[in-house]
């Protein structure tokens, strides 16, 4: 008959549960290592030093918080952030929402290519010849569908990234120094600066994530009474985003910023690995970053591809075939050509490109934010739910810092 | 002269309404329509009736009777006009269907399409008897238009030939579903949906938001209800049945094949399984039980305990009259089943060597005796295998003694093969 509980089952169920739940919070936090992730960090820590690591602080918190928020609005709903815009904004706000979600889209999967040329080039194989070929071999991955497979490849090998930790702590770091910079955030007032900031929260914050998070919530079916789980996943997932994207930056800075190296090409970045690898530093960060671009170039332009989709009501998914879902297929393949296309563009500026999609990502994110916290206070679709005053509250402090920021950002080089 | 005015709902929401004496009345900010909840219209083409006007004007909210109201086009711009504005109170128009907050944007149902669309717009149409909403839009066309960019757009590819696709699905071939706002409560019984199949009606009930879903499903009923579940993927079911009522879940339940009751129920919380159970008719409820004790990869626990069983002196007659008065589901019929007093299997009738005998002739005259069967305690790889060799639809299973407990269909077997068998 059915069994009657002990309390060594239960310790048994709680992993269990936790195993299930697992997921949706530690895939957001890998698939944010990316290219764009990799790069950008390493770009603050060559140029700043310490300087912006003090960023990462704010940026972990409104991160779990946004993530959370998502979460709850994914149980709670049974509803995706798409369908919930659609049905709540109006056609015209989420055409123009999700128009600049493709853009951001197709900046982001530019810059996983980017990642894969710029690692390819340090196998010096011409990114000519790595681009499109690592283009339909995703293409191909995705659209047959054994995807699913491919993702936890790639999360293994997304450990990968813990080369910079140790690599960080062989280069001897300055922990004084370290702690002073964060005691004592640096601001600067100029258009550089400002956009290496906001770089780094879009970075982190990827518009696109929020989407992303809350669909997983829904297809993992999880439930609002497991809910401490669901955050602890989430947790980890951030903690993960933040610990590798510090060590990023400080081997960047104990490496790249003494010495006044810029990173110019991936080539450069690889140094940073040197105290770790010796000369095999430029093999080992090729590598790792050709991982996190393949890995980020399968998840990102699908799931651009079927938000999109969703809220304009078009049907969407890999697991329709397609003539049943014609405007996904086209715009997925559209995404990935157009992105393949900018980065064969001879002497295309790879780094560049990177950081300013980035940059894009961190302006797209108080439109997302903005519509976020109009569904998840609204009493009618979200019951009890709503959000307490705490979150409301920082997060639009979030909003209002990041809108000044990117004025600012703007504004500046008018002014010089 | 008859004055027909056809005109999208997207154009005319935010128009200032006035009244004749030119009083301004306030901003439209919804058409209310009637839902046709007394089934006197199941049949004819139905086209519901716009019953009132909710309006705008300086924050206050007003409901107001549509009779009164003209919508006119002058010069390709829509006016709307009020001859006299009396108030809808909230019970009068507690049945009515609100068009801008649960159709326009909202998932609705595609009873042709067998799926879920999104509405970017509905058409209406005002003649002297009334307005009425004729169809919706779900094309991309109407999208275009609602942002903004159709007549430029339309303009730009004429040049090459190529038109924008639009389309439109008449209000008899579609259903509203999305309540998924928390102050709404209907009481519709989505009669049109019952033409859908349970498989596809599963399927759309899957799509759905947490509550609309909830909603639809406890207005199906029992037998339809069971039905429906069956289909589901085990996530869903389990989602269903722990935000029924104790009282609800168990009528479902009961209705369904015990195996697959029992299926759901193990995936639930003990706690939950054993009040269900103790909710259930103590028939059902001990099959189900037993069921439970099977493995996962035993017969037993894909083996549905509906079958019919007769004994060898019975004739084709005795049986047709068992069928009619019990109306089983259509997988019990597959093979019917021989049985001695003790209730040991000793042969099997398929329902083609049934129906081409004459009423007298007795069982076992025409019953075969040469017949296929399985053990509970069996793997459940061996089953495909024999039910390819034999071609049959039915596999019956018996216990150690040879006793007939059941049987296991062609339809679990294939799920099974195709892995859908869901594992913990």
């Amino acid at each position: 008959m059915l069994a009657i509980k002990s309390s060594r089952k239960n310790i048994f169920r709680n992993v269990a549960i936790f195993f299930a739940i697992l997921g949706p919070g530690i895939i957001t936090g890998s698939v944010d290592n990316d290219a764009g992730g990799i790069t950008t960090y390493s770009v603050a820590g060559a140029l700043y030093g310490y300087k912006l690591i003090w960023t990462l602080i704010p940026a972990f918190i409104v991160l779990i918080i946004i993530q959370e928020m998502n979460a709850r609005m994914g149980i709670v709903t049974g509803k995706g952030l798409s369908d919930l815009i659609r049905e709540n904004a109006g056609v015209k706000v989420t055409f123009v929402i999700f128009v600049g979600l493709l853009f951001s889209g197709i900046g982001n999967t530019t810059t996983e290519f980017a990642g894969v040329a710029g690692s390819m080039e340090v196998f010096n194989v011409s990114k000519y010849i790595s681009v499109p070929i690592t283009g339909i071999l995703v293409w191909i991955l995705v659209v047959k569908g054994t995807y699913k497979i491919a993702e936890r490849i790639f999360l293994i090998f997304s450990v990968s990234l813990l080369m910079y930790v140790v690599s960080a702590l062989m280069g001897k770091p300055h922990w004084g120094e370290i702690g002073t910079s964060i005691a004592h955030p640096h601001m600067e007032y100029n258009s550089a600066y400002l956009a290496m900031v906001i770089g780094i929260i879009g970075t982190t914050i990827a518009p696109w994530m929020q989407f992303y998070m809350q669909s997983s919530v829904i297809e993992k079916g999880l439930k609002m009474k497991d809910f401490k789980f669901t955050m602890i996943d989430i947790v980890i997932g951030c903690i993960a985003t933040v610990v590798v994207a510090f060590f990023i930056i400080v081997a960047c800075a104990s490496t790249l910023n003494v010495k006044g190296i810029q990173i110019n090409e991936a080539k450069d970045a690889a140094l940073a690995l040197k105290p770790l690898a010796g000369f095999l530093a430029s093999q080992a960060f090729a590598f790792g970053l050709f991982i996190a671009s393949v890995f980020s170039a399968t998840i990102l332009p699908l799931a651009t591809a079927f938000y999109v989709c969703e809220a304009f009501g078009f049907e969407a998914g890999i697991d329709k075939k397609w003539d049943e879902a014609p405007e996904f297929y086209f715009l997925y393949t559209a995404i990935l050509i157009v992105s393949c296309v900018i980065i064969l563009i001879p002497n295309a500026p790879l780094i560049k490109i990177t950081l300013w999609s980035q940059v894009l990502n961190g302006m797209l994110l108080p439109v997302v934010l903005v519509c976020m916290m109009l569904l998840i206070n609204n009493k009618k679709i979200m019951g009890v739910y709503v959000n307490k005053p705490i979150y409301n509250i920082i997060t639009w402090i979030t909003i209002f810092i990041l809108v000044v920021l990117s004025v600012l950002m703007i504004v500046m080089p008018l002014f010089s | 002269m008859t004055a027909i005015t056809t005109f999208y709902l997207s154009r005319v929401l935010g128009l200032k309404v006035y009244a004749t004496d030119g009083k301004y009345l306030g901003k439209l900010n919804d058409l209310l329509i009637e839902t046709g909840a007394d089934g006197q219209f199941v049949g004819e083409p139905y086209r519901p009736k716009v019953m009132s006007a909710r309006l705008i004007k300086n924050g206050n909210i007003t409901c107001l009777d549509f009779k009164q109201f003209t919508v006119s086009k002058i010069k390709s711009r829509y006016s709307i006009t009020c001859k006299d504005s009396r108030v809808v109170s909230d019970e009068e128009s507690f049945d009515f269907l609100l068009l801008k907050a649960n159709i326009l944007d909202k998932q609705i149902v595609d009873l042709n399409g067998r799926k879920l669309v999104r509405v970017n717009d509905v058409r209406l149409v005002s003649v002297t008897d009334g307005t009425f909403a004729v169809a919706v839009d779900v094309g991309t066309e109407g999208l275009l238009r609602r942002i903004g960019i159709s007549r430029p757009l339309k303009y730009f590819f004429s040049l090459f030939n190529i038109a924008i696709p639009s389309k439109f699905i008449l209000w008899d071939d579609v259903e509203a579903v999305d309540y998924s706002n928390f102050n709404i409560k209907l009481g519709t019984t989505f009669k049109k949906l019952n033409t859908l199949h349970p498989s596809d009606l599963a399927d759309i009930i899957e799509e759905l938001g947490t509550h609309s879903r909830a909603h639809l499903f406890s207005n199906l009923d029992e037998e339809r209800a069971a039905d429906v579940l069956e289909e589901m993927e085990p996530k869903s079911q389990v989602d269903i049945i722990e935000n029924m009522p104790i009282d609800k879940a168990a009528d479902v339940l009961e209705k369904m094949p015990a195996n697959e009751a029992a299926d759901i129920l193990d995936m639930l919380e003990d706690d939950r399984a054993e009040l269900l159970l103790a909710e259930m008719e103590s028939e059902t409820s001990e099959d189900v039980r037993e069921l439970l004790e099977y493995e996962d990869r035993e017969v037993g626990s894909i083996m549905n305990t509906d079958f019919l069983a007769f004994a060898e002196t019975d004739t084709v007659e005795k049986v047709l009259e068992v069928i009619r008065a019990e109306k089983p589901e259509v997988e019990v019929l597959y093979n019917i089943f021989i049985i001695n007093d003790t209730g040991k299997l000793n042969a099997s009738l398929s329902l083609r060597d049934l129906v081409i005998s004459e009423p007298s002739v007795k069982l076992s005259a025409i019953m075969n005796k040469k017949h296929i069967s399985v053990h509970d305690e069996d793997r459940l790889d061996s089953l495909a295998e024999i039910v390819s060799k034999y071609n049959l639809l039915s596999v019956p299973v018996v216990g150690k003694d040879n006793e007939l407990l059941g049987m296991v269909v062609i339809d679990d077997i294939v799920e099974d093969l195709m892995g859908r068998r869901r594992t913990k």
